[in-house]
């Protein structure tokens, strides 16, 4: 039995005078999924979530959350959700406690304990700043405190527009640490909208690829990379005689010398068939390295489409 | 809703620029006082009944603390709707400036139930302004000048008003201003619902009441058809509180009309707030 839908977009659609920035958008998140949403600069990605949160009014269809329809039953539907769009945005003159309370109390009816509050900043390591004013934060702080604010109310989905843009490598890695320390420990399900595709690669379980406004794919991350042939590098040797056994191979495509080893392009579930073969005729296999299959496989469907 | 209105309060009274009205009237009015203490004010009494002096026999204080918030109320209501539109201006436009939409819309909560209560905080300030220049201008003038009678001077007519009743004459004056001045701080909330910044809705705001002020006050015939229609030209009721007989059917008439305007203001900025997408 699969899991029950959380999200569910059903022809959604966001016209701008004569252009349409989203269209047609049928999504699916199911509880517990990390859900990447993928698209390049300008496709539509921010309008979606801005329309799932209920900030931007879709021209067409429709957006189902936990089976309530958003544009009637708009209180019930986003109960249990939670979002950051783009950059997280407070009120500077405010101490970090005060936003914590402005906006627990603004999605629980009641001003939210202080204990619950300092918990939460705490997990993103502010709990010594509670007091301080927000106009003294760094982007990464906000960026964390935004995260605190939007955990406060223990949603069971949680909407993340791009967010580790403007972090360091340091903050980039806490910030997926926690997405998914969320899914697995929390079993929140997480919606991650992102233009970085190790980021989506590294957390996702499940992912959306749109362009100019469309889908153009979706699914799991395992069979949408698998449904396609990859370039991997291949380490062998005697590198010539393994180059010919690749030749001969009906799943090897495009198989050329590449450097000291050999590249080609391989489905990943011919990879142990490949490995088997090269090893019975004594070749020395000293590694298969994909290359960057999720950016292969987004630059071929924005491509396409 | 109680809730979100206390946080809409909270919000609105930390912010700098909230008491930028009140230390505005803070300096003003002493400073008023202080330039009528100076020159004894009795000039501008003598000023007021130059053409009764010949026929009329006036004793007692009729510069008092009562006559100062009278001049007082009079030469600041140009200034006023600049200090509420300060406020009422950025109730919305500041939201978007700041980004902080993002943070409240997305709440399980109505637009409606938000927009309802920062209407609540415009107004809960728009009263508070004015209450602190009633406090200021009859405490202080009070304390300084004494009390006495009211010299109300009405175009040909002149009234003193016996100084048992002025309390609550000063009560009603500042409840009817209170009302005049939520059509103001109504439309600046409209304008603020427009805009990204809250430059532009006070100086619309502004631009706005100069206008219809002069309208409203200028002799031209062909003004005088549409004068009826003006908020601008009710918003003098308060001085109806200083007139003898109050003419309550005038007070009613006016009341209607400024409430009329409030409301359709209020109306406006729902119809568009909740139709407005968030793209900042």
């Amino acid at each position: 039995m699969s899991a029950e839908v959380v999200l569910r977009t059903i022809n959604l659609g966001k016209q701008y005078k004569k252009r349409w920035a989203v269209q047609n958008m049928n999504l699916e998140i199911h509880r517990g999924d990390v859900f990447g949403f993928l698209g390049p600069n300008g496709a539509g990605k921010s309008t979606t979530i801005r329309m799932i949160l209920s900030l931007v009014t879709p021209t067409d269809g429709s957006v189902e959350l936990f089976r309530h329809q958003l544009s009637t039953e708009r209180e019930a539907a986003l109960a249990k959700v939670a979002g950051i769009v783009e950059k997280p945005d407070f009120y500077l003159y405010l101490t970090a406690y005060r936003n914590m309370q402005i906006a627990g109390a603004m999605t629980m009816g009641k001003t939210p304990s202080r204990t619950m509050i300092m918990d939460n900043l705490q997990l993103v390591g502010l709990a010594s700043r509670a007091f301080d004013r927000v106009k003294t934060f760094s982007h990464g702080m906000k960026q964390r405190l935004g995260i605190a604010q939007a955990l406060l109310c223990k949603p069971e989905l949680i909407v993340l527009d791009e967010p580790t843009n403007g972090l360091d490598p340091q903050g980039m890695k806490e910030v997926r640490d926690l997405i998914v320390r969320l899914s697995r420990e929390h079993k929140m399900t997480v919606f991650l909208s992102s233009h970085l595709l190790n980021e989506v690669e590294q957390v996702a379980t499940h992912m959306a690829i749109i362009n100019k406004g469309k889908l153009v794919a979706q699914g799991s991350v395992e069979d949408l990379l698998h449904s396609k042939l990859h370039n991997v590098k291949i380490s062998v040797l005697p590198v010539k005689k393994s180059l010919a056994i690749l030749k001969k191979l009906k799943t090897v495509k495009d198989a050329a010398l590449d450097g000291d080893g050999i590249s080609a392009l391989i489905n990943n579930a011919d990879i142990p068939k490949v490995v088997r073969t090269l090893a019975a005729a004594q070749c020395k296999i000293y590694s298969i390295m994909p290359q960057r299959s999720l950016e292969e496989y987004f630059l071929s469907v924005t491509e396409e489409n | 809703m109680m809730n979100l209105v206390y946080y809409e309060l909270f919000k609105t009274y930390a912010k700098w620029r909230t008491y930028i009205g009140f230390i505005a009237v803070a300096v003003i009015i002493p400073l008023i006082m202080w330039g009528m203490h100076l020159q004894s004010g009795h000039n501008f009494v003598q000023y007021q009944l130059r053409s009764l002096q010949s026929d009329f026999l006036i004793t007692g204080n009729l510069f008092n603390g009562w006559s100062i918030s009278q001049i007082i109320m009079n030469s600041l209501w140009v200034h006023v709707p600049f200090l509420i539109s300060l406020v009422a201006g950025d109730q919305l436009a500041g939201e978007a400036t700041a980004g902080t939409f993002r943070l409240i819309l997305i709440r399980p909560v109505s637009r409606t139930r938000i927009l309802v209560s920062k209407y609540i905080a415009t107004l809960f300030y728009t009263a508070s302004l004015l209450i602190v220049i009633a406090i200021l201008s009859l405490g202080l003038g009070l304390i300084i000048f004494g009390s006495g009678d009211l010299l109300a001077v009405d175009r040909d007519m002149l009234t003193i008003l016996p100084e048992a009743h002025l309390w609550s004459r000063f009560l009603l004056a500042y409840s009817l201003a209170i009302w005049s001045m939520w059509v103001v701080a109504s439309l600046a909330f409209l304008f603020s619902s427009f805009v990204e910044n809250a430059i532009g809705p006070i100086i619309a705001t502004m631009t706005v009441v100069v206008a219809l002020l002069i309208i409203s006050n200028l002799p031209v015939e062909s003004f005088e058809s549409i004068k009826p229609y003006l908020f601008t030209t009710y918003q003098d009721v308060w001085q109806q509180a200083f007139k003898e007989p109050t003419d309550w059917s005038h007070i009613a008439k006016s009341c209607g009309v400024l409430g009329v305007y409030s409301a359709v203001f209020y109306s406006m900025t729902w119809y568009i707030f909740k139709r407005k997408d968030i793209l900042s």
